[in-house]
């Protein structure tokens, strides 16, 4: 776009050339400076502070001491330092693994239900079809304290469902393992469980998707709107299956679409502090990276923070570069749709 | 296959797009449905597709005389082709042409080589022999309509519905398919609708044509008996410029419509213009504007008794005879002139 405009106010004739140049001139500065003041020097001061105490501090961070020689004698003090330092190690590692396994769990079910309301919304006319399309945006607009209170006001001890909720009890899946076909001929057991939701695991996974779940939905959505449905009647004219037609005629057509939906809301997922703190109860067994950053930072540990913050950093590096792929290809996909 | 629709209504939040509209076809026929944007002619062609459900107090629709009211677009055995081609743009035109053979159930579906001869001698139906691999962003708007028409006929439909299929291409392109398609259906013998708001299109390549206006067939008839024997002053004005004379003004002349209170329409190629009025049967009139059209040459007059203004087309030769200038005093007659009673009048 931006190369495009420069594009036509360069073409653009000579009375008052001297003024656009001018603007296009201080457009572009304010764009850059406020970019590099509130992105890139934030952005690189997150690796700055990670590796303020160099590589071996920074790995430090997730690779725990190594064990003392054999024979080795330590001092109170030095093992209890060396068993704190094992034990930060291990929440930061339990962060990460939690942090993956919600949006493991979040971002399918936001394909999922991002193709529903796309599809409900952009193949169909129908009665509150556009209060649908409001609801959808809804988490945007919703302070993420507010929606993880949601769920606390409906599923904590005093809210609307709190006697059922509090007393539910369901296994964790990272305890889900093999047991071999000692009793019974099921091989598989959890060895885990948890009661209740707010405060749990489930609870974070609730709040991650109420935050998370516009990001398909919307991008979807205005492909589909923009690409209408007159492929997936000829598919279905031809004799296709509904099932064929989807596969074969929609999602390649809202491919890069759904990956930069998909990107958002992983993103997103990794990156949610606000209704994740809420519905967390700050017990370490519940934090995810951005809580778990939080906490080191307020134990003073500042370069673990960063560390740990610098591994978030990256996820949204990889994030900008896949996006600009999608974001591209997907632009594509809307122009290359024949004209009427 | 014969179609027949029987009062078939579709009502979209209290508007009436299409209104007890009954419609036959004939085995092998093709017809036209034509009207202006918003007739309905889209809407019945779609209800006839099985992709609209027409209202529950409309008739069935009958292929052959078999009820197809419950079957779905998949199961009527339509082609059915759109002005936005809708072709599958990941994909190949011989994947595009290939897609309903390889969409069959397990059990109908042939073998990979039986699919490729039928879909090389689809390419050759359509002269795209060479571009079985490009995709179709690398094709024309008329190849890609013809890559649309390939694919719909792959799976040997018995009806073949167009939805304005050449709208989106330009003039000469269009011309060039309407005799193609008139040609290809000679060939394959396939019963086919055809949408489209262009005249000329519907006069050209039709055997019969049904002109709608406001959800209803006006008239269904041949093209020339459209075009000659106008069954109302809606299809008289859809088909072709025109000139309106009131009857109840006297016209100072034999050319006024005989009846009383009927409107009469004369197309502009039917207007006579002379120098002369030896028999006083023309109606005088001043030359006001003159614009060449290729072919003709539309001169516009106002009328000296009323001023209202007078379209007539000429021919280059019959422009030149009588060498024309503006503001020259000259006299028209009116030739097959269409009167409609009032209460036709819409």
């Amino acid at each position: 776009m931006l190369a495009e405009n420069a594009h036509i106010l360069r073409v653009s004739g000579k009375p008052g050339a001297q003024g656009r140049i001018f603007v296009r001139r201080l457009s572009i500065a304010i764009t850059v400076t406020f970019l590099t003041l509130f992105v890139i020097i934030p952005a690189v001061n997150v690796f700055g502070q990670a590796f303020s105490k160099g590589i071996d501090a920074y790995v430090g961070a997730f690779v725990g001491p190594s064990q003392p020689a054999e024979g080795t004698k330590l001092s109170l003090s030095e093992r209890r330092k060396l068993n704190t330092q094992r034990g930060q190690v291990e929440k930061n590692w339990h962060a990460i693994r939690l942090t993956l396994g919600v949006a493991a769990i979040v971002v399918p079910l936001n394909i999922v239900f991002g193709f529903a309301a796309a599809w409900s919304v952009t193949k169909f006319r129908f009665f509150g079809r556009a209060v649908l399309v409001a609801l959808i945006d809804l988490p945007f607009s919703v302070s993420p304290v507010i929606a993880g209170l949601i769920y606390v006001l409906l599923f904590g001890r005093t809210g609307v469902l709190g006697d059922w909720a509090t007393h539910l009890t369901w296994p964790d899946p990272f305890s889900f393992h093999w047991k071999g076909f000692t009793d019974g001929w099921w091989p598989l057991e959890f060895t885990q469980s948890y009661t209740g939701i707010i405060f749990t695991p489930f609870a974070i996974v609730l709040a991650s998707i109420f935050v998370t779940f516009p990001f398909v939905a919307r991008s979807l959505i205005s492909l589909m709107e923009t690409q209408g449905s007159d492929e997936e009647v000829a598919a279905l004219s031809l004799g296709a299956s509904g099932w064929r037609t989807f596969w074969n005629v929609t999602v390649p057509n809202v491919k890069w679409a759904l990956l930069y939906g998909v990107i958002l809301c992983t993103a997103r997922a990794f990156g949610e502090f606000g209704a994740v703190s809420v519905v967390s109860g700050h017990i370490d067994s519940n934090d995810t990276m951005p809580l778990r950053i939080e906490k080191l930072w307020n134990e003073y540990n500042n370069q673990a923070a960063f560390s740990v913050a610098s591994l978030l950093a990256l996820v949204a590096v990889f994030t900008l570069v896949l996006q600009l792929v999608a974001d591209r290809q997907s632009g594509n996909d809307a122009l290359r749709r024949p004209k009427n | 296959m014969s179609i027949e629709v029987i009062s078939s209504s579709k009502t979209y939040n209290q508007f009436k797009a299409l209104d007890h509209v009954s419609l036959k076809v004939e085995t092998g026929e093709l017809v036209s449905l034509l009207g202006p944007s918003g007739c309905g002619k889209t809407t019945l062609l779609r209800v006839i597709a099985g992709i609209e459900t027409p209202d529950l107090d409309s008739g069935p629709v009958l292929f052959d005389g078999r009820d197809v009211s419950s079957y779905d677009v998949g199961n009527r055995r339509i082609g059915f082709v759109f002005q936005s081609y809708a072709l599958f743009k990941h994909m190949s035109v011989f994947e595009n042409i290939a897609f309903g053979l390889r969409a069959k159930p397990w059990r109908q579906r042939q073998g990979e080589s039986k699919i490729r001869e039928k879909v090389r001698e689809l390419l050759q139906l359509v002269q795209l022999q060479n571009f079985a691999e490009r995709y179709p962003a690398q094709l024309s708007g008329g190849q890609r309509q013809r890559v649309a028409l390939a694919r719909a006929l792959a799976v040997e439909p018995k009806v073949l519905l167009l939805d304005e299929p050449f709208g989106a291409l330009d003039a000469t392109v269009r011309h060039e398919l309407r005799r193609w398609l008139r040609k290809l259906q000679s060939q394959i013998h396939v019963t086919t609708i055809l949408v489209t708001h262009d005249q000329e299109e519907a006069l050209e390549v039709s055997d019969r044509v049904a002109v709608m206006n406001k959800g209803r067939i006006e008239q269904i008839a041949p093209p020339e008996t459209i075009y000659n024997h106008p069954a109302t002053p809606f299809v008289f004005k859809f088909l072709g410029t025109y000139n309106l004379f009131h009857a109840r003004k006297q016209n100072g002349g034999a050319a006024g419509p005989s009846n009383g209170g009927g409107e009469t329409f004369v197309r502009p190629h039917d207007i006579e213009i002379s120098r002369e009025n030896p028999d006083g049967s023309g109606i005088a009139a001043r030359v006001s504007h003159i614009a060449f059209a290729g072919s003709t040459v539309n001169v516009e007059l106002t009328r000296i008794d009323d001023q209202a203004v007078v379209d007539a087309a000429l021919s280059t030769h019959t422009y030149k005879d009588l060498g024309l200038r503006p503001d020259d005093k000259v006299f028209i007659r009116l030739h097959n002139t269409r009167s409609f009673d009032h209460e036709h009048v819409i």
